[in-house]
């Protein structure tokens, strides 16, 4: 069905290939997994197949990419869509036509299906993606999760051949994923398409079915591009469990449990993950008191996996040293009270005639808002994490909490708070790094030395004259991060902070938010990724039915079944069961902690050009 | 928007479209207030009686193409030589630039009210694929259009979110808010530019890997053009020359030559 053959593929900017001699072979109906660091060409893999490279895309390709019979470098993208059906990252903007129905429509009227037809499998195609009461909807007016499921309903619609899949859940909620999963599950029973997967969340994507649930056989790109390893998922996820996790991939929890506790007594037998009493053993001693924790180093862990602790390589690391949940009995620094939020308000609000208002109440509007009646406090030093479905309004509460949006009803207190967006690129305004985080600061040596210092703390001391729109989305994350950082604002809020980052640029951006919280400034940020939340917050808040269902210390609310509930937010097995035996919440904390610790800050050395040591915030 | 049923959106779009320019085209040729007004008044009560037009909306719709009318016998009634009629200082009225200036604002009004109920009575995506099999448009045109609306239609949300993020580090005023200076407006619209680039490169990918240009093909929901459709251009060309001759028997009807003399 498909065939790679030797393929490497060099783009004009860019030093080295970002796909190296690979080759793949598929055969009709089988399923592939592409798991790789961000930056390993996994999808530039996609676009290979599907013939964005070299026809859109401009890039020096070697080797032949064959698909369904045909060469791709002699056939159009159009013409390979007979075959090929992709999902392409950020699948919601993507969406091309005004209404639904068009859009599901376009990809049957384009490979002449009979009109008469086509009504009844445009029905077929969106129930399977569980958007079926979308279809007369405006795609305008869909949530980015809606937006991801139409764009699958239009890849799945027309059955093809080989189906690519980048990222098909990255905007969902657990609901979300659910319906992607079993849209494309039945699909694959249907017909029997080739699926090249790629996908972060794989707990998430294959559910309770665990490893089963994922395409049989697996492929890793290296950081180099090159394929380093090709066999059945279970084996490729056993043998090279460990390099993936030093690598900076997202793994299935059992893998990377087995892969962290593999080489200890009892580890090994037919029971594998969680149920594993060797996996067990070892994730209670990593919730063990500190001491017991040092004593760790006969995991064998090389040096330079140790995390990085600033001179002295054996002291605590800084995100350990912070005491797990500090009382906090500061004043509040940002404080909502009676708070309702709505966009709605804001072009209404534009075209009145300014009256003069005190501070930042309004009146009440007659519309319903998002939320209503939020009562909220934030205290120096201290991480708060927003919980909530999809279009629950976490966006719109951060924005209002910024002051850029009025208040719909009662009050924002507070200094100027500052904010990060879950697109960095919206926030870009300068053309170098350095620029982008001395933005809005008086010039001066003041100011170059606060930059100097941030751009290393993040990590970002070697991209100092890059564009800010050329980097990978964990260096452009960690930018806007630094930026917003170099202003002191007493709060920081961040919409999604982790959002689609790999797992060495998620924990990336956990240490340098701890290193904010524990200089004092208080943070609240929005997350779907409990594993985050639990490795992360201090404090949880729930908003579901349009308001606050729970506000408390974040391992009390990762308890409170019914508030999850009504959230539709689904506790990973991993948090699920460090709340239950790691016999403290100190305990879940450190196990999680010494979880990302395996993980090293940098790069493996494989293809690394510059080797600039990036130390982390302390 | 979306079109609510009308007899005139069961109408072929191509038709409407040719229809409403010919309708411009032939009262470029018309110089006199009387005919301009007849026609108006048809226009109006045709358009209200066939595209169930809602009064705000039609409303609304005159207020840019009122305000042209305005200005046009504004205009041509204070700077047209001819027969004074009533003078304000330096400023001389004249009888043939008021007739003039009507002509013009009321040949504006007609094509306004004409567009209105084009437009409320057409959906974009069958105007599109109306053009595709009518007008022989370009299937790659066609689709192109349709996605740059899309793009429009995403534009202010794009805007909105860029305008807030770049606030969040811009200096405030004395009273607390953001201050939003030209430079500021440059930096959120380069960084619009950047983010509009990508999602057109987006859309372009997506519209190739669904098949767009792949031949044959076929259309869901063709639209139709029936008898109907040429009773329909029959009747409003009918009724325009009718219109046109009617006041050229009755000796209103004035052409360019107005202009000369």
């Amino acid at each position: 069905m498909l065939s790679i053959d030797g393929v490497t593929v060099a783009f004009a900017r860019r030093r080295d290939p970002v796909l190296r001699d690979v080759c793949l072979d598929l055969a009709p109906g089988e399923q592939v997994l592409v798991l790789g660091s961000s930056g390993a060409g996994k999808s530039t893999l996609l676009q290979l197949v599907s013939g964005v490279i070299p026809h859109s895309v401009v890039a020096t390709v070697d080797g032949t990419v064959t698909v369904g019979g045909v060469d791709t470098r002699d056939t159009t993208v159009v013409e390979l869509s007979r075959t090929v059906g992709l999902l392409a990252q950020d699948p919601a903007s993507g969406v091309c036509l005004p209404t639904v129905e068009e859009e599901v429509a376009l990809p049957l009227e384009n490979r002449a299906v009979d009109p008469a037809a086509i009504s009844g499998r445009i029905d077929t195609a969106l129930a399977a993606a569980g958007v079926g009461h979308l279809r007369e909807r405006r795609t305008a007016r869909l949530s980015g999760g809606e937006g991801q499921r139409v764009a699958l309903a239009a890849a799945l619609v027309a059955e093809p051949a080989v189906l690519l899949l980048d990222e098909p859940t990255s905007m969902l909620d657990s609901a979300g994923v659910a319906a992607v999963r079993s849209a494309i599950a039945s699909s694959v029973a249907r017909y029997a398409p080739a699926v090249i997967l790629v996908e972060h969340r794989l707990d998430e994507f294959a559910g309770r079915a665990g490893l089963d649930a994922l395409p049989g056989r697996s492929i890793v790109l290296d950081a180099a591009g090159a394929v380093a390893a090709d066999g059945p998922t279970r084996e490729v996820l056993s043998v090279h469990g460990r390099d993936l996790i030093a690598a900076g991939c997202w793994l299935p929890l059992e893998s990377e449990l087995d892969a962290v506790f593999g080489g200890r007594s009892g580890a090994a037998g037919p029971r594998t993950g969680l149920s594993s009493p060797g996996v067990r053993a070892g994730l209670l001693e990593f919730a063990g008191a500190p001491e017991i924790g040092a004593g760790l180093l006969d995991l064998d862990r090389e040096p330079d996996a140790m995390p990085p602790t600033g001179t002295d390589p054996n002291a605590v690391p800084p995100v350990l040293a912070v005491p797990v949940l500090a009382p906090v009995l500061a004043a509040p620094v940002l404080a909502a009270a009676g708070l309702a939020v709505s966009r709605e308000r804001q072009p209404r609000r534009t075209r009145v005639p300014r009256r003069p208002r005190r501070g930042r109440d309004a009146t009440p509007a007659p519309f319903a808002p998002v939320l209503a009646d939020v009562d909220l406090e934030v205290r120096p030093g201290e991480i708060v994490a927003l919980l909530g479905a999809n279009g629950a309004g976490k966006s719109t509460l951060l924005l209002t909490l910024a002051g850029l949006l009025p208040p719909a009803a009662g009050a924002v207190a507070g200094a100027r708070p500052g904010m990060v967006f879950q697109n960095p690129e919206h926030q870009f305004v300068a053309h170098t790094v350095a620029g982008e985080v001395g933005f809005g600061l008086a010039p001066g040596p003041a100011t170059d030395a606060l930059v100097a210092r941030l751009l290393d703390n993040h990590g970002l001391g070697h991209l100092a004259d890059q564009h800010p729109h050329r980097l990978s989305g964990g260096e452009k994350r960690r930018v806007s991060v630094a930026a917003m950082l170099a202003h002191g604002r007493d709060v920081l809020l961040a919409d999604e902070p982790t959002f689609a980052l790999d797992r060495r640029a998620t924990i990336g951006v956990m240490r340098a938010l701890r290193a904010a919280a524990t200089d004092g400034t208080a943070v609240v940020f929005s997350s779907h990724d409990l594993r985050t939340v639990a490795t992360l917050a201090d404090r949880a808040v729930v908003i579901a039915e349009g308001g606050v269902v729970a506000d408390g210390p974040v391992f009390d609310v990762l308890r409170d079944v019914s508030a999850l509930e009504s959230a539709s937010i689904e506790l990973p097995a991993l948090v699920e069961w460090l709340l239950q035996n790691a016999g403290s919440d100190a305990g879940v904390r450190r196990a999680l902690l010494r979880l990302d610790d395996q993980v090293p800050a940098d790069r493996p050395a494989v293809g690394q050009i510059t080797a600039v040591p990036s130390t982390v915030a302390s | 928007m979306t079109v609510t049923d009308s007899a005139l959106a069961r109408r072929n779009p191509t038709v409407k479209f040719a229809l409403l320019f010919a309708v411009s085209l032939a009262l470029l040729f018309v110089f006199d207030p009387f005919t301009s007004a007849a026609l108006y008044v048809i226009a109006l009560v045709a358009v209200i009686a066939s595209s169930g037009i809602r009064p705000r909306a039609l409303l609304l719709g005159h207020l840019p193409f009122v305000g042209v009318a305005v200005g046009l016998v504004l205009v041509n009634a204070l700077s047209r030589p001819g027969v004074e009629v009533v003078r304000f200082g330096v400023l001389r009225v004249t009888e043939e630039g008021l007739e003039v200036g009507a002509a013009l604002g009321l040949r504006t009004l007609v094509i306004g009210v004409l567009s209105l109920g084009f437009i409320v009575s057409t959906d974009g995506v069958r105007l599109m694929t109306s053009l595709h099999r009518h007008a022989r448009l370009g299937l790659r045109v066609t689709y192109a259009v349709l996605a740059g609306y899309r793009t429009l239609e995403e534009l202010p949300r794009e805007w909105q979110l860029i305008r807030h993020a770049h606030a969040v580090r811009a200096g405030v005023d004395r009273r607390g808010r953001p201050r939003r200076g030209l430079g500021a407006f440059g930096r959120a619209a380069f960084a619009l530019l950047v983010v509009s680039l990508r999602r057109a490169e987006r859309l372009a990918i997506a519209l190739e890997s669904r098949g767009l240009g792949l031949s044959p093909r076929t259309t869901w929901r063709p639209v139709a053009l029936t008898a109907t459709d040429g009773v329909f251009a029959a009747g409003v060309i009918a009724v325009v020359g009718g219109v046109i001759a009617a006041s050229a028997a009755v000796g209103v009807l004035r052409g360019a030559e107005v202009l000369a003399g």
